[in-house]
């Protein structure tokens, strides 16, 4: 569906990074839960309760709404392979063919079983065990992405290469911005809380995601480089294409995130332990969740690039 | 005035929307048997092409039509990873058409034709 007029496929580019967004929130969120709420030292805090509570209200609304994305993405994949017209190509047969003989459509399938196992054990959320389940089916889930893009389609040795950046590339992006979301549900609940341990619990999050965010910015870091190193290849691919002048952009918006991370993790983060008088931990935990929402919203154009770069020739092809 | 930062990220889509100019396939054809636009003296009894991504054999095809604009394609194409095939009834000499059609894995179209020559 050619909207403006230029080959730009607005409605698959939209619901890709919808769909993009809200698996990376839910993984991201319940990768939170995992390793920075339920390691909490003090989980009889009543703000680690309300936290585990939010974040779980979190998940679920982020995997209904990848749900019904995902599925918006097959129905209008589905046109695009056809080339017809969205309605015209709404066929039982049409829709049968591309759900059980192409790679998508088997993926789609496999995402759409891991996305039922996952809400049942949302469900029964209080066991130990299915909490780990549920994060291994959104694991699962942010993986399989991997398969619907230029990773799954790269052939040969390099193809596996290819798709084992990718799938840790969106591990590492789903736990930071996910991550985000929940310390701003964190940060927001303990500043209505304001008691010792609700500020212990923040001081302890914020720390523990701070230490968890140098290793996702490697692992960003050096996964982009062979993603790049394969679809661009080149100085020109990266210069000379659509694809690579998009690939720049988000990395400025990488390198943005990663300006307002450094302030929050080397100049806010230590107000929490050794507050001063000009600026009271009230002020630091606002100044943080500001922080935050302005990564969260980087972080979401660059889902809106990634939605377009799947749609666009790597610069290696394009060349 | 504020600005909420979830107003920004929609004030940048339509930017973003407009710094590309076209959205588009992705296999692309590397290369062919009989090559592309050469001559061959003895009609083939298939064409493969190769391309540059993994193909979904659902959706891809070959046609092929010789110099009297005869279909002489089997009909049958067989795709294997990045390769395409069809077999070929005789055509006689001359320049044979070949149109192609794919699906690469990553859900994006793409066709395009070639032509090779049969005699001397």
């Amino acid at each position: 569906m050619d909207w403006l007029g230029a080959g730009i496929d607005v409605p698959l580019i939209v619901i890709r990074a919808i769909h993009l967004a809200a698996t990376a929130v839910m993984t991201g969120t319940l990768v939170f839960r995992a390793v920075v709420t339920d390691a909490a030292i003090h989980s009889s805090n009543p703000v680690v309760m309300i936290v585990r509570a939010q974040t779980l209200r979190v998940a679920w609304a982020c995997l209904a709404v990848s749900v019904v994305s995902g599925l918006a993405w097959l129905l209008l994949a589905a046109a695009s392979i056809s080339g017809l017209p969205f309605r015209e190509a709404m066929t039982p047969s049409l829709l049968s063919t591309v759900v059980n003989d192409t790679q998508f459509g088997l993926v789609s399938e496999i995402r759409v079983v891991m996305a039922v196992i996952l809400a049942g054990c949302l469900a029964y959320d209080r066991v130990p065990l299915v909490r780990g389940l549920a994060l291994a089916m959104s694991l699962g889930l942010t993986a399989a992405i991997a398969w619907t893009g230029h990773a799954g389609s790269t052939a040969g040795e390099m193809g596996i290469f290819h798709l084992t950046a990718d799938i840790l590339h969106l591990f590492a992006a789903a736990t930071w911005v996910g991550g985000l979301v929940s310390l701003v549900l964190l940060l927001s609940i303990t500043r209505r809380d304001r008691t010792d341990a609700g500020m212990s619990f923040a001081r302890e999050a914020t720390q523990s995601f701070s230490t968890m965010g140098l290793t996702i910015v490697v692992v960003i870091f050096a996964t982009g480089i062979v993603n790049a190193w394969i679809l661009v290849g080149s100085l020109h691919g990266l210069i000379g294409t659509e694809y690579g002048r998009l690939l720049m952009l988000k990395t400025a918006l990488f390198a943005g995130m990663l300006s307002v991370a450094g302030v929050n993790r080397y100049w806010l983060t230590p107000g929490l332990a050794s507050p001063s008088e000009d600026r009271p931990p009230v002020e630091v935990l606002r100044l943080l969740t500001r922080g935050s929402l302005i990564e969260i919203a980087l972080a979401s154009v660059i889902f809106a690039i990634v939605g377009m770069l799947g749609t666009l020739h790597p610069a290696t092809h394009a060349l | 005035m504020r600005h909420s930062p979830l107003a920004s990220v929609f004030a940048t889509i339509p930017l973003l929307l407009l710094l590309t100019g076209h959205a588009g396939a992705h296999a692309l054809l590397d290369h062919a048997e009989p090559r592309v636009g050469n001559t061959v003296a003895t009609a083939p009894s298939e064409v493969t092409l190769w391309f540059t991504q993994k193909l979904e054999s659902a959706f891809s095809t070959i046609t092929v039509t010789n110099a009297a604009g005869q279909r002489i394609d089997s009909g049958k194409t067989r795709v294997s990873d990045t390769q395409m095939s069809i077999s070929l009834r005789p055509g006689g000499t001359g320049t044979y058409h070949v149109t192609w059609h794919v699906l690469s894995v990553d859900t994006h179209t793409t066709d395009g034709s070639f032509t090779f020559k049969v005699g001397p």
